[in-house]
């Protein structure tokens, strides 16, 4: 409900025994090489530049793929956070 | 430069990119197979986009060519056709909008 | 013994449907009496509320609008309902004139005997029936256990002359109630008075002031009765405190007493069914007993006496209706007064006491006004008067009161209580919350619960539906048959939502309902402003290794990363110039006369602007480092390779101090080469002289004149005002460090030159070349220049040579060019220029005869520039 939206889910902890969750991934990735999946299937791989918190995402050194083919290069990208499916580090 | 102060990218958001491109020449993908090239004037937090001299490329997937045929550049070139349209200035509605880049992109 | 009493072994589950069809129908015609005459607005629908037994539950809540014919027909045993219903509204109607006269009169009459309650008109079958019956004693449907309060003594004294007074229209009920009580009395010949709560027991102790202790009034638990609350206290009330009133409606209103109201409306129904447990009251008599001693210093011999009745009839007052406080200080009845009446009347129930209460004040009992000594009387005359007043205030300030019914109340009630639900997502729906955002009432309800949410063991929405399904509300109408037939839906609410409050206040405040968005805090989410998914936590740690990889990327030479750090550099710089530009317009005016403030300020304000400046002018980068065979343009020349690095600089200049802007000119002079409109305007090495079509593309074309109109004019200014050094200097720099051969094949480069050239003539021929050391090293890099343009004179105009190209092209500046480099040269050089241009200008003039006429004089006088700087004139071609 509108509880949990604020808190970006349920907190698990991780080894050290902090608190993890979206928003500590998201923190740990920035600035690394990630696979952002949009929901029309199109992935861009890049280095993640940063997330806000409607998961608009700034890429730079962006590639795309469609269907598993490479698709075009841009240098930077910024992606609507509404067509992100996922983003996974790489 | 490579001045060790400059953090260009620090706490920063991902609209600050967009930001950047202001009185740029912009790359935009919209949904619906556009793509839109022009000098982008103004932006909101909804990406909602002011651009000038435009050049809207509009894809059009031609039915009879079999998508999932392994012919990579042939299947693109025969089964994709695309019109172009010119506009001097056109405000793009945010939630159309994809991805936003100030490069132009290369193949 | 209520009226409210339902004879349980009546067939019917509900008593008050069957039994009293006629209720329902009361109800409406009591509101429309109460909404206008008096001034007890809420209170009196508070107490309706009480006594309403839930008749509405039955109705289909969409039918609310039409309650009142719903409630004739719902009860199907009853016949004829319609006609007496309607009398019944009619003359509810009527009673409001009539009490409003009833007012006037008392006013300006002394007080009369009081008609003998007649039913105007009395409805074939009103469900009161059975109070006609001698035998009939009510009972209540309510425990008194539900309210957690003991059954409270009935009302008896100052009823009998209310309802007397009242009769008329008002409400056959409340005659018929009151015959019901006096028999009841006449069979329990104590009141049944036992005092529920403490908060009766303050009152009473004002009572106990007023009146004078040698007066103790027996019958005083009579007029301390339920009937109060109902009617407008004041009749009744006056009768306690005759002597001393006005004071004591402090008291009245204590804390204690405003508390319990609630419970107190609640228990009218265990009031009278009290009648029938005898036990109790004493008990309570004595609880309250104490009580009153403590509360305040009450007669002891009143206390005693009565204890219990004084206290029960005293809160309903003062908690159900606002205005019994100025009842109770108008109302002058004597103690004897009160004393008469009181046997008489028999606790009615409260709501039916209205009507008569209120006309009360207006008729007394004639006994009672011949009971009264002469003080008495004339006090209690004036105390009417008084009264009547107030009432008539009241009457004023209440117009606007009871336009709804309690029904609608209840409904809207509902609907708000519903939305609550809703909007908080319900059990049974995730997506609610969306709509949480844009509903007035849940972010009411959000502020007073504040942190709640984060307890998931606690639904933000529970409180409302838990209300919702105990009262029956949409989502369980199913339920509503089954409740108890009193459920009042304002006083649940009332309940409800203070629980609400108090839980709230014990829960910690929600921290992270607001955070940080793109364009500012971002709270809650609505439809235009998209509610974030995340709370990112952004760390200062996590930048480095970003930064990292770029910087080494810029040094691979990749020209992205350069491009985000130019504009980066260059929001950064415009940043600071809006910054700059509103503080300067904010510079306080100074005068001889000004006073230190001003001056202070003043100084301040050149201090900001100055900090602002150097500010500024870090930010243009201009003082970076220059790295030699760097792949990378300097920072400062990155800016002016976008279109918005261009058309900062005049905005720039503007806030330069001289010193600044010669070493931006300098910066430049060193690097035109680097400069986008220069590199990239270029044509292909690889064009030979007069090669067709290099004309540069349409960006750079772009890009070319936005910095001709942008960059190149504060810069000319600058250097029209400059002196000779400065002038040779930036020659000098521009023949040592660029390659000029470049210069002289754009637009740019060209200006640039043409603007330190003609500068350089424009003081000699000012100021004359004498003999300074300057001019020699001007006449070196002079002839230098000389040299490199003529080598280039081949390639020096644009387009191409072909004659379509001269048509259009643009090469006006090639000629000012040529010129200002013609009126310096000495007469040998004049013949090299002449030499390598001739073909040009030939070409030109023959193509200009063609054109038409603005055309062709604008062609020729662009070549005129350069013939008569040579002393020569196109003509003289002709």
């Amino acid at each position: 409900m509108a509880d949990e939206s604020f808190e970006n889910g349920t907190e698990a902890q991780d080894q050290g025994g902090r608190k993890y969750d979206p928003s500590a991934f998201l923190a740990e990735i920035n600035g690394k090489s990630v696979t952002v999946k949009l929901n029309n299937g199109i992935v861009y791989k890049g280095n993640l530049q940063n997330v806000d918190g409607y998961m608009n995402i700034a890429l730079e050194h962006t590639r795309e793929v469609i269907n598993g083919k490479p698709g075009k290069n841009y240098g930077d990208t910024f992606i609507r956070g509404n067509n992100v499916q996922y983003i996974s580090a790489d | 430069m490579d001045s060790a102060d400059d953090t260009p990218t620090a706490s920063g958001e991902p609209l600050d990119l967009v930001r950047l491109c202001i009185d740029e020449v912009v790359y935009v993908k919209l949904r619906g197979d556009r793509e839109l090239s022009g000098r982008l004037h103004a932006y909101d937090s909804h990406c909602n986009l002011i651009l000038g001299d435009v050049e809207e490329t509009i894809y059009i997937v031609d039915e009879k060519d079999s998508d999932d045929e392994d012919s990579d550049d042939e299947d693109d070139s025969a089964g994709m056709r695309f019109v172009k349209k010119k506009s001097e200035m056109l405000f793009v509605r945010g939630d159309s909008v994809v991805l936003v880049s100030p490069d132009q992109p290369k193949d | 013994m209520s009226f409210f009493g339902f004879d349980t072994t009546l067939p019917r589950d509900r008593g008050h449907q069957t039994a009293a069809p006629g209720f329902g129908q009361t109800q409406d015609a009591f509101a429309g009496l109460s909404s206008r005459p008096d001034a007890f607005g809420e209170s009196d629908t508070l107490d309706f509320e009480e006594t309403y037994d839930g008749l509405g539950d039955q109705l289909d809540e969409t039918d609310d609008a039409f309650n009142d014919d719903t409630f004739g027909e719902a009860p199907a045993t009853q016949q004829s309902i319609g006609k007496d219903f309607d009398f019944a509204g009619r003359t509810a109607q009527m009673s409001n004139v009539l009490q409003e006269e009833g007012l006037l009169h008392a006013v300006r009459q002394p007080p009369r005997r009081a008609s003998p309650p007649k039913p105007v008109a009395k409805p074939r079958r009103t469900g009161y029936e059975s109070y006609a019956e001698s035998s009939y004693i009510p009972k209540l449907e309510a425990d008194a256990s539900i309210w957690g309060t003991a059954p409270k003594k009935p009302a008896q004294e100052a009823q009998p002359s209310n309802q007397s007074a009242s009769a008329p229209a008002r409400k056959m009920m409340s005659v018929e109630e009151v015959e019901a009580m006096m028999r009841a009395q006449a069979s329990q010949p104590q009141p049944q008075t036992q005092p529920v709560r403490p908060p009766p027991q303050q009152l009473p102790p004002t009572m106990q002031y007023d009146f004078p202790p040698s007066q103790p009034t027996p019958q005083q638990p009579g007029f301390a009765g339920p009937p109060q609350i109902l009617q407008r206290p004041q009749q009744q009330i006056p009768d306690q405190r005759q002597g001393t009133t006005q004071r004591h409606p402090v008291q009245a209103e204590l804390p204690g007493q405003g508390v319990h109201q609630p419970q107190i409306l609640q228990r009218q129904r265990p009031e009278h069914s009290q009648p029938r447990h005898g036990g109790t009251p004493s008990q309570h008599g004595i609880q309250f007993q104490q009580q009153q001693q403590q509360a305040q210093h009450r007669q002891q011999q009143q206390q005693q006496q009565q204890p219990p009745q004084q206290g029960a009839p005293l809160q309903p007052r003062q908690i159900l209706q606002n205005p019994n406080r100025l009842s109770g200080h108008g109302q002058p009845l004597a103690p004897q007064y009160r004393n008469q009446d009181m046997p008489r009347v028999p606790p009615t129930g409260p709501s039916h006491h209205r009507g008569p209460s209120y006309q009360g004040p207006v008729i007394t009992n004639p006994q009672q006004i011949l009971n009264l000594s002469e003080e008495d009387r004339a006090a209690y005359l004036a105390e009417e008067a008084k009264r009547a007043k107030r009432n008539h205030k009241i009457y004023l300030l209440s117009q606007g009161n009871h336009l709804m019914t309690p029904q609608d109340k209840n409904f809207i009630t509902r609907i708000q209580l519903q939305q609550l639900v809703t909007a908080t997502g319900g059990a049974d729906e995730a997506g609610g919350e969306s709509l949480l955002a844009e509903d007035f009432y849940y972010q009411v309800y959000a502020q007073i619960r504040g942190a709640s949410r984060q307890h998931p063991n606690q639904p933000a929405n529970q409180f409302a539906q838990t209300y919702l399904f105990q009262t029956g509300g949409r989502f369980g109408m199913s339920g509503r048959r089954q409740q108890r037939g009193g459920d009042n839906h304002m006083q649940r609410m009332e309940q409800q939502v203070q629980r609400a409050v108090e839980a709230a206040k014990l829960k910690p405040k929600n921290k992270q309902l607001v955070i940080e968005g793109s364009l500012g805090k971002i709270s809650f989410s609505n439809s235009k402003t998209p509610k974030p998914l995340l709370n990112i936590k952004r760390s200062e740690d996590s930048r480095p290794p970003s930064a990292g990889p770029r910087v080494s990327r810029a040094k691979n030479g990749s020209t992205i990363p350069d491009r985000k750090v130019a504009l980066r550099d260059l929001e950064k710089i415009y940043d600071t110039l809006m910054v700059l530009e509103d503080h300067e317009r904010r510079m306080p005016r100074l005068r001889e006369d000004s006073d230190a403030a001003v001056v202070q300020s003043h100084m301040e304000w050149t201090q900001q602007m100055e900090s602002l400046n150097q500010r500024l002018w870090t930010e243009l980068k201009v003082m970076e480092p220059i790295i030699p065979n760097s792949t990378t343009a300097h920072p400062f020349i990155a800016l002016l390779s976008h279109p918005k690095g261009k058309k900062a600089i005049p905005r720039v200049f503007r806030h330069l101090s001289e010193q600044q802007r010669v070493t931006i000119l300098t910066m430049l002079v060193i690097q035109l080469d680097g400069l986008d409109v220069i590199s990239a305007a270029l044509p292909p090495a690889s064009a030979g002289p007069h090669a067709d079509a290099i004309v540069p593309s349409a960006s750079v074309r772009d890009e070319v004149e936005l910095f001709a109109m942008s960059v190149i004019p504060p810069l000319f200014t600058y250097v029209s005002d400059a002196p000779l050094h400065i002038v040779v200097g930036l020659l000098g720099l521009a023949l040592d460090r660029t390659n000029i051969s470049n210069l002289i094949r754009t637009k740019i480069g060209l200006g640039i030159l043409t603007m330190f050239v003609s500068r350089a003539e424009l003081i000699r021929q000012a100021q004359g070349a004498a003999g300074s050391s300057d001019w020699d090293v001007w006449t070196s890099h002079y002839d230098r220049l000389f040299d490199e343009a003529e080598s280039e004179l081949p390639f020096i105009f644009p387009g191409g040579s072909n004659a379509a190209s001269l048509k259009e092209v643009d090469d006006v500046h090639v000629w000012q060019f040529l010129a200002a480099m013609g009126v310096g040269a000495s007469p040998d050089q004049q013949q090299r220029l002449v030499l390598g241009v001739k073909e040009r200008v030939m070409e030109t003039v023959a193509v200009s005869k063609a054109l038409p006429a603005d055309l062709a004089a604008k062609r020729l006088g662009n070549v005129n520039l350069f013939m008569r700087a040579i002393g020569l004139d196109v003509e003289l071609l002709g």
